[in-house]
């Protein structure tokens, strides 16, 4: 009897703590979100990672690659490329099964910050070039990839120079699936209606800005709630005021500082174009999708972002419709043909990876196919490789004609602000220029900001 | 104890599979939470010990953090004080309505939806004219034209628009609270009250709000330490913007964590958020026994 009673206490206790427990862990305050989600992360990749049964002495070991990923939309035709390369690998090598992580952007990033947190990076993942990605560099996560570039001719499909982006110390640590360009897109419908010319100079585009206003025309679409964005096109006016490429270079080595006259110089006319109505009312509450909708639904007439865009644009509704120019010189300075240079988001291989040698050649066979899958699937514009193929006769919208024709008349350009400081710094300026869609500022006090901002986080 | 005739071993063998569970759910990420507040750290590679330079840079020269400090804690005056709100809503409910059932899960409904919803229907809602914003247009159509803003992206209004969805979202689920709280009270009471001649606002004041102080509390703790939470809402609405405008602590937490990158300065302010929901519950606590005491 006693015996009894004291299992079913037994039992009892056990369900109280387990209920004590769920509840527990919902009210533990703010501060361990992160650890949370941390764990389920890493709980995901070890499921991923495991399966590898013992093979038997003439066949091969199975292999599991994990494959982090960020082209988990169905629609988009890089996710159906991705997903046949794999396949055709998979059919090729029996042995070798690769397990898709397929997130956004955002959360891929969060993701991998908290997977290196513990050491847990998965076999392939995706990072950013330059500053970006040199934090991971440095903690040791990523393999080298030269002796792998140089297998099967790898290396020499990529144009030139684009993988000095990924490289540390004569060491490539990353493949990317991109090269972009910023440029202006516009909606020829609406400049007609408006009676609006391509404007060749930055007075005109605030000229412009003024004419569509007054046609009651929409005249530019940012999604500001993402801050890069702004950013981006702020960096445009700069790479033009400062005459050429280089000007945070200069702030690094220590030869300039924020307060000089060519970006108080930027920062003044972009608050020109600001204070012209150019976005949208509210733009710091509109992401980065619902921006590009207002432009992709032909609700606004110009459109500043990279030449990724270019897909989804051909996609929409205002498809046909739409041309693309250069960002223009600013007060007679600068060069049209330099861009701001967006080396797209690249696959590294994890340095702990258990199966280093496999998971290389898997990413080389990926990498050699890339450009002629992208091609098939009509996203070929904006890739860091070379394509091989005829852009027109494969269907290739007039506008992704005209993008094209622009990357080759690219001489040089910059990097985006976050992809050159450290990510302290890029914070700063980020919010910085957010700021300045809701509210005038004194030029030289924004530069004042960017210099403080540099100061506290220079390492 | 003796009455159930087991030993204090037998006890603690049976408590101490919750408590291992407990401290380690709970106590062991504050402390590392603590200890990764004195390291300077991106999260990934190496970090170097730097003691309490952290707090110090938190404390008197983080230009965003005491703002956000202050943003959160009217965040929680805000919610605490909506709770009185709460307790009316809920005593009228108890008095005049015939089966307050469905008025009282109706309100409740925006606490089951997903703030990520609440977010982006409040977003529409709040938006520009131009762009189909219902707020906007109805004060344009009424003729209050003067009255339109761009809520959520006027530096000097975007908090107080979010202030406003919160406190929208958890009316219902305090009202809840109180009704249960006074359905509990025991009807004789207020029947033998009515013989002595208490009735109406004086049965309330001398029977309902001191049997509800408990249930009050319950809420006003709630309450206090959701909106220190308030994480969500915000990363939805504004995420923090427009230049900082918005930001409360866990939203510069976040920031600094995961886009500064300063993992070690994030872990600071999450301790200083641990703190502040220590002290503030202690003082709630407080405030409520003597309270209790007082009408009990």
């Amino acid at each position: 009897m006693i015996k009894q009673s004291n299992l079913i206490k037994l039992v009892l206790v056990g369900v109280l703590a387990a209920s004590l427990t769920a509840c527990g862990s919902n009210n533990n305050g703010g501060g361990n979100t992160e650890s949370d989600t941390s764990t389920n992360a890493n709980t995901n990749t070890n499921t991923n990672t495991g399966g590898n049964a013992p093979a038997e002495e003439e066949k091969l070991e199975d292999v599991t690659i994990t494959f982090q990923n960020i082209y988990p939309d169905p629609t988009d035709p890089k996710n159906g490329m991705l997903k046949k390369i794999v396949a055709d690998y998979e059919a090729a090598h029996p042995n070798v099964k690769i397990e898709l992580d397929s997130l956004n952007t955002d959360q891929q990033k969060l993701k991998l910050k908290t997977q290196a947190a513990s050491k847990e990076v998965p076999d392939i993942t995706i990072v950013n070039p330059a500053a970006q990605m040199q934090p991971f560099v440095e903690a040791g996560l990523f393999a080298p990839l030269n002796d792998m570039v140089e297998q099967n001719g790898l290396k020499d499909t990529f144009t030139p120079g684009i993988l000095d982006w990924y490289t540390f110390d004569n060491n490539l640590y990353a493949l990317p699936d991109g090269n972009n360009i910023g440029v202006v897109y516009y909606n020829k419908e609406l400049f007609e209606q408006a009676g609006a010319k391509v404007p060749t100079t930055f007075e005109e585009m605030v000229d412009t800005v003024k004419l569509l206003k007054s046609k009651g025309i929409q005249p530019m679409a940012i999604g500001e709630k993402d801050t890069w964005t702004g950013s981006f096109l702020f960096m445009n006016v700069l790479l033009r005021t400062n005459g050429g490429p280089g000007f945070l270079a200069d702030v690094a080595a220590g030869t300039k500082t924020f307060e000089d006259p060519a970006f108080v110089e930027a920062v003044d006319a972009f608050q020109s174009l600001v204070q012209a109505g150019a976005f949208q009312e509210g733009a710091t509450s509109f992401d980065y999708n619902a921006g590009e909708n207002i432009f992709k639904t032909g609700k606004a007439a110009m459109y500043y972002m990279g030449s990724w865009a270019t897909g989804g644009i051909e996609t929409s509704s205002v498809n046909g419709k739409v041309g693309v120019f250069k960002f223009p010189t600013v007060n007679g300075k600068g060069n049209a043909d330099e861009f701001m240079l967006a080396p797209g988001s690249a696959f590294a291989i994890s340095a702990n990876s258990k199966h280093l040698q496999e998971t290389k050649d898997f990413l080389n066979y990926f990498m050699l196919n890339f450009p002629k899958e992208a091609f098939a699937v009509k996203g070929a514009v904006g890739l860091a490789q070379i394509v091989e193929g005829d852009f027109k006769a494969a269907g290739y919208s007039d506008m992704a004609m005209e993008v094209l024709d622009l990357f080759k008349q690219v001489k040089g350009g910059d990097l985006s602000f976050d992809n050159t400081m450290n990510p302290g710094t890029s914070q700063g300026h980020l919010t910085s220029i957010q700021n300045l869609f809701v509210q005038k500022k004194d030029s030289a006090e924004v530069a004042k900001e960017h210099q403080s901002a540099y100061e506290t986080n220079k390492q | 104890m003796n009455v159930l005739r087991v030993s204090k071993w037998t006890i603690a063998a049976f408590v101490l599979p919750c408590l291992i569970l407990y401290v380690g759910l709970v106590f062991v990420p504050i402390l590392v939470s603590v200890y990764s507040g004195l390291l300077d750290w991106n999260g990934i590679g190496t970090s170097k010990f730097v003691g309490l330079d952290n707090f110090k840079t938190l404390l008197f020269d983080d230009p965003v953090f005491w703002p956000s400090v202050r943003r959160t804690l009217m965040f929680a005056v805000f919610s605490m004080a909506e709770i009185p709100v709460a307790l009316f809503v809920a005593m009228l409910l108890s008095r005049f309505v015939k089966k307050p059932n469905f008025l009282v899960s109706a309100y409740f409904m925006p606490v089951i939806l997903s703030v990520v919803i609440i977010g982006q229907l409040w977003k529409t809602i709040y938006n520009p004219a131009a762009m189909g914003g219902m707020l906007n247009q109805v004060l344009d159509q009424i003729g209050l034209s003067s009255w339109t803003h761009s809520w959520l992206t006027d530096p000097s209004v975007a908090m107080y628009s979010l202030y406003f969805v919160a406190l929208w979202q958890y009316l219902g689920y305090h009202t809840l609270i109180q009704f249960t709280g006074i359905q509990n009270i025991p009807a004789d009471v207020y029947e033998a009250a009515k013989i002595d001649g208490a009735e109406g606002l004086k049965a309330d004041w001398y029977i309902t709000f001191p049997m509800n102080i408990p249930i009050f509390k319950i809420s006003i703790v709630l309450a206090f330490i959701g909106s220190l939470q308030a994480f969500d809402m915000v990363m939805v609405m504004t995420g923090g913007g427009p230049a900082h405008a918005t930001d409360v602590i866990s939203t510069h937490m976040y920031n600094m964590s995961f886009l500064s990158m300063k993992y070690g300065y994030g872990s600071a302010i999450a301790t200083f958020l641990v703190a502040l929901c220590l002290i503030a519950t202690v003082v709630i606590n407080f405030v409520f026994n003597r309270l209790e005491r007082k009408y009990t």
